[in-house]
This record gives C-alpha cells, sequence and structure tokens, in this order.
C-alpha cells in the first residue's frame, strides 16, 4: 500500500486532473481511482475547480458524420431487449406502480393522522438502475425530515447505510447519519440550510462506520431529489 | 442549438441514457458537441483526432450514465472530464510524446491567454498568480502540454516549471477551497 500524505496524494490528483502525469503515471491513478474514495474525492475536488478552463478552448462544429458514428456505435452495444418499447417495460410499470402506491401511504396516513401538517417536500428514492422505490422521505417542516423505508433490503454485516443529501450551490453532499435497514428515520436538519426543490437525497453502501471522508464512497442504493408538494 | 448551461437538465438526460433513451443522448451531443470537440481539438491538436475522442466519449458516457454520481460534481463536468482524460490519455501515450514542432514554436506566447473578462471563480483565483506560473497551468490544462513542452515553450529549466506547478496548484486549492 502507498504511505503518500494528503497533501501528496492532493499533489497527485491536482496534477492528474491539469494533465501534466507522465503516461505511466496516470495508467497507476486511474488503476487505483475505482479503489481508493480518498484519491477520487481529491480527483474529484479538481475536476470541479479546473472545470471553467475549458472556456478557453474556443467550440468547433463537429462534421456532419460524427453523430452518425455515434448512434451506430450506441447501436451496436446496444442489447436487443432495449429496443422493446416503454410501454411494455415491466420494471418501469411496477416502480411507477410501487411509486404511487408510496405516496398514496404517504397522503393518506396524513390524512388519517390529521395532527401533522401536509409534508411541504416528498422523495422518493429509488435504486439507480431498476429505479424500483426503496424509501421515501417527508419532510412536514423544513427542519426535520424522516426517512421511511417502503421494504427491507440486505446490507452486509460488514456494511452500512449511510444517508446524504446535497442542494444545488453546495460544495459537496452532508452525511446525514448511518441508515439501519427497515428502519424509520428522523433526522434533524438545524445544522443545514432549509431545504430546496431538487435538493439531492441518496444512500450509499459504505463500510460499518460510514464513510472514512465524509463524503459518498460506496455504491449508491437508492437516489431522489426533493419536490415541492403543493 | 444549445441552451444556456442553467436551461438545460444535463442530470436528467443522462438519468434517460441510463434507461436507454438515445435521443437523450443526442440532446446532450446538440448541447454539449461543439464544445466537447474544442476542447479535445485544442488537446489533441488534430481535428480528424479530436472527434475520434468525442466519439469514444459519447460512448463512454452512454455505457457509464447509470453510475453517474450527481453527488461527486454536475453532469456537464462529468462529460468534460471523460472527453479531456481520453484525450490526455492519448497526448501523454508514450509513443505520440513528442518534442515541438515548429508549427509549435513559431506561435508568440504574450497574451495566449485573456484572463480578462472571466466571471468564474476560477479566473479571479487565476488572476492572482503570477503570469507565468499562470501560462504553465493554463498551457497544462488547455493545451495539454507536459512538464518538458511547458519547459521548452517558456524558456525555462524543467525542475522550475514543475515547482512552479505544484505550487501554483497549491495556491489555486488555497483561492478556490
Amino acid at each position: 500500500m502507498t504511505t503518500e500524505s494528503a497533501q501528496e496524494r492532493d499533489e497527485l490528483a491536482g496534477e492528474y486532473v491539469l494533465g501534466t502525469l507522465s503516461a505511466e503515471q496516470r495508467i497507476e491513478v486511474q488503476k487505483r481511482l475505482p479503489h481508493e474514495p480518498d484519491l477520487r474525492a481529491a480527483v474529484d475536488a479538481w475536476e470541479r475547480r479546473l472545470l471553467d478552463l475549458t472556456d478557453y478552448a474556443e467550440a468547433q462544429q463537429p462534421s456532419a458524420f460524427l453523430w452518425p458514428r455515434i448512434e451506430r456505435s450506441v447501436e451496436r452495444l446496444t442489447p436487443e431487449t432495449s429496443t422493446t418499447s416503454w410501454w411494455n417495460l415491466l420494471p418501469l410499470w411496477r416502480g411507477l406502480s410501487a411509486a404511487g402506491l408510496a405516496a398514496t401511504l404517504v397522503l393518506g396516513s396524513i390524512l388519517l393522522t390529521q395532527t401533522p401538517p401536509k409534508p411541504n417536500y416528498l422523495v422518493v428514492l429509488v435504486a439507480p438502475q431498476d429505479k424500483a422505490p426503496g424509501w421515501v422521505i417527508q419532510a412536514s417542516n423544513p427542519r426535520e425530515i424522516q426517512l421511511i423505508p417502503l421494504g427491507v433490503v440486505e446490507v452486509p454485516a460488514d456494511k452500512a447505510l449511510e444517508f446524504w443529501t446535497k442542494a444545488d450551490g453546495w460544495q459537496g453532499p452532508v452525511s446525514l447519519g448511518l441508515v439501519k435497514p427497515g428502519q424509520t428515520l428522523s433526522v434533524p436538519l438545524d445544522k443545514l440550510p432549509p431545504l430546496q426543490p431538487n435538493q439531492l437525497f441518496e444512500l450509499t453502501l459504505e463500510g460499518a462506520n460510514g464513510s472514512p471522508i465524509g463524503k459518498p464512497t460506496g455504491p449508491i442504493q437508492a437516489i431522489g431529489r426533493a419536490v415541492k408538494v403543493l | 442549438m444549445s441552451l444556456p448551461e442553467s436551461e438545460f437538465d444535463y442530470e436528467a438526460r443522462l438519468a434517460a441514457c441510463a434507461r436507454g433513451e438515445q435521443s437523450a443522448l443526442r440532446d446532450l451531443y446538440v448541447q454539449e458537441g461543439p464544445r466537447l470537440l474544442g476542447v479535445a481539438k485544442r488537446l489533441v491538436g488534430d481535428t480528424a483526432l479530436a472527434e475520434d475522442i468525442v466519439h469514444e466519449a459519447f460512448i463512454k458516457i452512454w455505457n457509464a450514465a447509470a453510475q453517474f454520481d450527481p453527488a461527486r460534481g454536475s453532469a456537464r463536468g462529468w462529460m468534460f472530464s471523460v472527453t479531456r482524460h481520453l484525450a490526455l490519455n492519448q497526448l501523454r501515450d508514450q509513443s505520440r510524446e513528442t518534442p515541438f514542432n515548429e508549427e509549435h514554436d513559431a506561435e508568440p506566447d504574450e497574451d495566449a491567454f485573456d484572463v480578462q473578462g472571466h466571471s468564474a471563480r476560477i479566473h479571479r483565483c487565476l488572476e492572482q498568480l503570477d503570469p507565468q506560473r499562470r501560462s504553465c497551468i493554463l498551457h497544462a490544462y488547455v493545451d495539454g502540454y507536459s512538464h518538458a513542452q511547458i519547459s521548452q515553450r517558456l524558456g525555462t529549466p524543467l525542475g522550475t516549471v514543475k515547482a512552479w506547478i505544484k505550487r501554483s496548484l497549491n495556491a489555486l486549492r488555497e483561492c478556490m477551497g
């Protein structure tokens, strides 16, 4: 393993994004990125810092052949099944009906209990691959949110689910803590600015004690954005 | 026609790509294709090669759309990163690492980059750097020059160029947070 300091790692990430590393060093960094969340976070930060320098390169109209070429390559890569019409996509309808059911349950429970005001924001967190809904978030006041599971998920014994949020304009995502599978969780947001429309929420699979670097490092289990309820 | 960045929902298009909707990839291409080609062309210096890179980049964007994590950065930024790194891999591939030819040497360096008139924070931070150090950063990021090429271009010893870049990156990180 490497024994580089955070400073050395940041310098490596900076020069990787800048482009001044040699071919060997670039290959080395690209090999490490999938396994090293610290390095990945440092590279991501440099990508964000330097992105606007791309303005210096003048835009250039592609030739008329480029898009048809991309289209052909993509079609060759796409398996036959995905040419099925969306009307026949079972996961889509499953997902939509489950999302509808989830919304009905949440709205219905609010009608029945009546005491709390209606949620100002609603988020349905879905699995990134098949869009199956796994959790809903409701916020009846902008200082606290509730994370409600729609089913039980399996989490490996040495792993934990970590709950994150990021609104537009924030530097990076903020952890809202670890979530036990099947548990309804109330999270005070008093350390954060009020909820915003389109605010991102996600659950990632992290080590048993959560992400070591305070940023999501593991695969996304569920993701969604806040929608204001009228 | 491309829309202003603020009005174009890059993340929604990427999510649609992840669902297999090719029209969303086309939208992304119409929106950013010319700018991505411009970035690739500036790095590799050749239009045909730059089109190869943009072709490869869109295939990668299509294939990796489902893995894109919006918590790690913007979807637009990710498209530029994918394209730049494909171009940089190509550039740094040893067999292609060549010293400048005369054509490159003939270009004057003064005012090659105008930092005035850019509003983004990075430009304000760049303005605080000594002009030669700023040139190092811009020649590397925008033109894809290696340490050796920058040294040759600025007529500055290689070790000095390496130290300038290291210190400039530290200064930019301090300035930008």
